[in-house]
């Protein structure tokens, strides 16, 4: 038998034990969006990586819950898009977390948006413009361009994280940033195919590749960035001239995507719903996957009026 | 030479401020709060007199200090009887720097005690907190204090915290640590599109020995005495026990869509005064659901009830208050909330009890408040 105060030593013990257990060798990971995840998991196959959110969650919204509290607290590394994209609830989650290696300022705190030029910064922004960010367009992670300078950003990060891997973590970037140019290639053929074509969205998700591929966005689902398409606005939308134009109507996986099935049966311009970012999925793993299919899907709806 | 590059320093920082929204940066985040609304008929253990009103407006300053430590300030203005009260709700420093997942907080703030007591009002699903938490913590207990808290190096999230308060905002009285607190959380994540968390917590209130507390004879109607000034809670017991539980559903976990918020809480508070036997004890807990079906709509019901002592020299009278809420919100963008809510009391021991319609308008601008779980 353990008397009382005994068995409260062994129990404080013990628990200082595990919080004093050597740091496993592979480096822990936090994740803001699953495009990270996965350029973080080419650079570092071995990291031990958490991811917050999935491409069927609006990453604007996401709440501080307990779970990342808890994987925030033993990250080493937090890479999340910045500009903020998660503004409500990074901070919250770096401030409950208390994790030292994690705070603004930080080598343990990584923005992809700190490393590549953005769109649409503003001078000024108030919040009848919506939920504008005065940085700019936050979502540039399926920017041909944009994205070579966060990975190689994020490959010299890595390498001050865990320099023992310092030769591999150089290696894996140049084969990475070999293949994306390879692809970028044959973007860059398909976007001859695209090019002056328009399309209507639903929030700046997946503008930085409609810009770089040359393709109108004629329209918007949401009357102002951030908030939810209403009838007054789609039936404004309906009402556009240029809508004819349109070749498809695009909505991300985490969107509601009601509004554009509305859309497309008044209007008759086909409503696709795409991956917002890395998914996972066969045809999702990498940044590479994702900005192929959405491309191949634009592809194919152009065929048919290219034809006509 | 000096002197001009220093001159033409001294300019730039001065424009810097015109040049560009992002030199923001350097200064704080400040976010305003405005509540405002209309309450048909006057209710018990209240906090807002009928008619229109304003609730609690809030001017709000944070920032991180240097590399080691952040701040906020937090001013609230409220109306109470025709009269402004300007109250300092938050003043606080906190630690950004220390080992094992320590964080320190000192100056002013709101206890953790409970889910609902850390949490801003202005977050709130209801119009007015649980009737048990407007009347054994004053609707939020907030003091002047040091919180030490930990979370502990499990694969969970679980945190283990302790606050040691001057007390006088809960009880007056002459203790240098009036009141100190314990608390505990666990929560975690079911699949994708569920999370929970669950808490426990202690307070003890050391400045309750009997002495003024439950000697005014003549201050029948508490909860009436109890809005002219600050909000320290009308019922108190040596030692307060909470336990609290919340549990979210999104589909796909995506919360912008839809999410559904199951909460409750139970609250207990014992040794009343030296007169107290050990029948004699506060008792209250309330359940809610949310569900939020749009990105902008959602509905909302409560019911929770309190079993009070109110105190009358050596002897207790019973106090019973039970009360059922049911709202509707509807929120324009993520920053502007309007809600009509029904409230039902049923009471035994309270004169006031009542039913009303409430209209309520919550809007913030400024820096994006957290989403907190």
């Amino acid at each position: 038998m353990i008397s009382k105060p005994n068995r409260l030593a062994w129990v404080f013990g013990w628990l200082l034990a595990l919080a004093s257990m050597p740091a496993s060798a592979n480096l822990n990971v936090f994740a803001c969006e699953p495009e990270w995840a996965s350029l973080v998991s080419a650079l570092l196959p071995d990291a031990n990586i958490t991811t917050a959110t999935t491409a069927w969650q609006d990453p604007h919204y996401i709440e501080a819950r307990p779970s990342l509290i808890a994987a925030m607290r033993k990250a080493d590394l937090a890479v999340c898009t910045g500009a903020s994209l998660e503004a409500g609830w990074l901070p919250s989650l770096i401030s409950r977390a208390a994790n030292r290696k994690i705070q603004p300022g930080s080598d343990g705190l990584f923005f992809a948006a700190d490393h590549a030029p953005l769109h649409q910064s503003h001078d000024h922004v108030d919040r009848s413009m919506g939920d504008v960010h005065p940085e700019g367009d936050p979502h540039l992670h399926l920017s041909p361009d944009a994205i070579p300078l966060v990975a190689s950003a994020l490959a010299e990060r890595l390498v001050s994280l865990a320099p023992d891997q310092q030769a591999q973590i150089q290696v894996r970037y140049i084969r990475w940033r070999g293949e994306w140019n390879q692809q970028r290639q044959s973007w860059r053929s398909a976007a001859r195919q695209l090019e002056g074509t328009g399309v209507v969205t639903q929030h700046s998700t997946f503008d930085y590749l409609l810009r770089w591929l040359g393709i109108e966005v004629i329209a918007d689902l949401e009357p102002k960035p951030g908030l939810p398409p209403g009838s007054t606005h789609l039936r404004n939308v309906l009402a556009t001239p240029e809508l004819g134009r349109a070749s498809v109507i695009m909505v991300a996986s985490y969107q509601d995507d009601r509004p554009a099935r509305w859309l497309s049966a008044q209007s008759g311009v086909p409503a696709i719903v795409l991956p917002g970012t890395v998914t996972g999925q066969p045809d999702g793993e990498t940044l590479e996957q994702v900005i192929s299919l959405i491309i191949n899907t634009l592809l194919n709806y152009q065929e048919p009026t290219n034809v006509d | 030479m000096r002197f001009t590059r220093l001159q033409a320093g001294l300019f730039s920082t001065l424009l810097v401020p015109f040049a560009s929204a992002q030199a923001n940066e350097i200064n704080p985040d400040i976010s305003v709060v405005l509540d405002g609304y209309y309450k048909q008929n006057a209710t018990a253990l209240s906090h807002r007199d009928e008619g229109f009103g304003l609730g609690h407006t809030e001017l709000s300053l944070s920032a991180p200090i240097d590399d080691l430590f952040t701040g906020r300030l937090t001013a609230v203005l409220e109306e109470h009887h025709g009269e402004t009260e300007v109250a300092l709700e938050e003043a606080y420093l906190q630690t950004t720097g220390m080992p094992w997942n320590l964080s320190v907080r000192g100056g002013r703030f709101l206890s953790q005690v409970g889910y609902l007591n850390s949490r801003h009002m202005h977050e709130d699903n209801f119009v007015e907190r649980p009737a048990a938490y407007r009347a054994l913590l004053g609707s939020h207990y907030f003091d002047d204090g040091l919180r030490v808290n930990l979370l502990m190096p499990t694969p969970f999230f679980w945190q283990i915290g302790a606050e040691a308060f001057n007390g006088n905002r809960l009880t007056e009285g002459d203790e240098d640590i009036g009141v100190y607190t314990l608390n505990t959380r666990f929560g975690g994540d079911i699949g994708v599109s569920q999370s929970w968390q669950a808490g426990l917590s202690y307070l003890r209130n050391r400045q309750l020995h009997g002495d003024e507390h439950g000697d005014d004879h003549d201050d029948h109607g508490h909860d009436e005495h109890d809005h002219d000034h600050s909000h320290a809670a009308a019922y108190t017991g040596e030692n307060l026990y909470i336990a609290d539980l919340v549990w979210k559903w999104s589909p796909d976990g995506n919360t912008r869509q839809q999410q559904l918020t199951l909460s409750g809480e139970y609250l207990y508070a014992d040794e009343l005064n030296e007169h107290a036997r050990s029948s004699d004890y506060h008792q209250g807990w309330y359940t809610s659901a949310v569900y939020r079906f749009t990105p902008q709509w959602s509905v909302g019901a409560r019911y929770g009830r309190v079993d009070l002592k109110e105190a009358h020299g050596d002897h207790f009278h019973d106090q019973q208050l039970k009360e059922t809420d049911v709202m509707l919100a509807w929120s324009r963008s993520h920053f502007s909330t309007l809600r009509l809510q029904y409230t039902h009391q049923s009471a035994h021991g309270f004169d006031d009890a009542d039913n009303t319609v409430t209209l309520q308008y919550v809007m913030t601008f400024g820096a994006h408040g957290a989403h907190d779980f």
